[in-house]
């Protein structure tokens, strides 16, 4: 205490330049606004830096706490998630998606938009007439599909409609293959139920399941590959037993078809002829 | 009450009043102002206690301070060579000086005094500059400033000194 008293009276000036600095300072930062505001900001931001790392101090021995807090929270957002994948897969299923997934396929090709101004439902060769014509540049041959599947084939124009040869139609044979597998067989209308159709030519090592969708296989000189066609709902036999026959639900809806779009894919009428060529080249070498 | 502190008294008050009424109103090519109030600090004799050498400056910057309305910037400045000027004096002076000897031209000699004036008035007017304009975004200006006003203040040091004897 002697030593502190001692050396207090021996620097006694120190303690009291520093005393009178500290006024002096004190004046000049209250009494003068310029070094004032500079005074105030440079202490803001000293005060600001401490302020910070005493929030962290302080965070960090809450930390065990907020664990735990997360872990609950983590396990209720992995409940919710499962059960909304589970719901999402279900969903996947229905033909919103399928929807989606035509108009993404039929968004590269190139489509001429028409309306059905004329269709039959319950004869053995129903026909649709489109208000689509030559003059839109619709011809013979070339294929017609809607928002949510196939429609049929361009079977004869005029200047300004054409005549469809819808699914629904005896004469109709599509090239249709099982989407995910790659076999394939041809699509028939048998008649009476205008939503079913039937696939023939399906092998017997085939690996399919009831549900499964029917698309185009793209083995044609009319449809790109991938159009939906409709759902597997029945497996039975063919009639020499070499083969399956495959029922079909149709995806599309005959009895409300309104809007329509022909194919006008500059490739297939190349295809067409060159098949033909090659046929007639044969038949006149048999 | 001292006869010597009621003389140090009168020459607090007329330095005062010279820098307030006459002195602060010049300035030389706009910077250069002269600040002969430090001349009070420079004159304090050797041995004078420290805490009273402190205790003047610091009120004789506070006086003028009040006057020129830049409230702690003299203050501030004329306390640190209060501080300074005991500690530059036992430097300056000369081998067989006494105890108490007075800083004045004549007791230290022409040369020495004008040493240590002219210590004394860089490092206020430095300080002082800089406490007022509080940035060194303008170092030019501010060197400007300080010397200008050290040179003004250092003549009229010495012009007071060849008169006081």
């Amino acid at each position: 205490m002697n030593n502190l008293v001692a050396f207090l009276t021996k620097n006694f000036h120190w303690l009291l330049f520093l005393v009178l600095e500290i006024v002096s300072g004190v004046l000049l930062f209250h009494y003068n606004s310029y070094q004032g505001s500079v005074w105030v900001s440079s202490a803001n931001s000293v005060t600001g830096k401490v302020g910070e790392w005493r929030s962290g101090v302080e965070q960090f021995f809450g930390l065990q706490r907020r664990a735990q807090e997360l872990t609950v929270r983590n396990l209720e957002l992995e409940a919710e998630h499962f059960q909304l994948r589970r719901r999402l897969l279900e969903a996947q299923a229905d033909t919103a998606v399928t929807d989606s997934m035509m108009q993404q396929m039929t968004a590269q090709l190139q489509l001429i938009p028409s309306l059905v101004v004329g269709s039959t439902l319950n004869r053995p060769d129903n026909l649709l007439t489109i208000n689509s014509g030559s003059a839109d540049g619709v011809a013979p041959d070339m294929g017609v599909v809607c928002g949510t599947g196939l429609v049929g084939v361009v079977y004869m124009t005029s200047a300004h409609y054409a005549v469809v040869m819808p699914l629904l139609n005896f004469h109709s044979r599509v090239s249709c293959g099982i989407r995910g597998s790659g076999y394939f067989g041809y699509l028939t209308w048998e008649g009476k139920d205008p939503t079913v159709a039937y696939m023939e030519d399906i092998p017997r090592h085939a690996k399919f399941e009831e549900g499964d969708y029917v698309e185009t296989s793209g083995y044609s000189n009319i449809f790109p590959q991938g159009i939906t066609v409709g759902r597997i709902i029945g497996i039975s036999n063919s009639a020499d037993g070499l083969s399956y026959r495959l029922k079909v639900r149709l995806q599309v809806d005959f009895g409300c078809l309104r809007e329509v779009y022909v194919i006008a894919d500059n490739t297939f009428p190349e295809r067409r002829e060159l098949l033909m060529a090659a046929r007639d080249s044969m038949e006149l070498a048999r | 009450m001292t006869v010597d502190f009621l003389r140090r008294l009168a020459v607090f008050v007329a330095l005062c009043l010279a820098q307030v009424l006459v002195f602060n109103r010049i300035q030389l090519f706009h910077c250069a102002t002269p600040l002969l109030f430090v001349y009070f600090t420079i004159i304090i004799p050797r041995g004078y206690p420290r805490w009273a050498t402190l205790l003047w400056s610091f009120f004789m910057g506070l006086f003028v301070d009040m006057f020129a309305n830049t409230p702690g910037v003299a203050a501030a400045s004329m306390t640190l060579a209060g501080l300074l000027q005991p500690y530059l004096l036992e430097l300056f002076l000369p081998r067989d000086a006494e105890e108490n000897i007075k800083a004045s031209a004549a007791s230290l000699g022409g040369w020495r005094f004008f040493a240590l004036a002219a210590i004394i008035v860089v490092v206020f007017c430095l300080v002082f500059f800089a406490l007022e304009a509080f940035s060194f975004f303008n170092v030019i200006y501010w060197l400007q400033c300080a010397g200008g006003s050290a040179l003004v203040t250092l003549m009229l040091v010495m012009t007071l000194e060849t008169i006081r004897k």
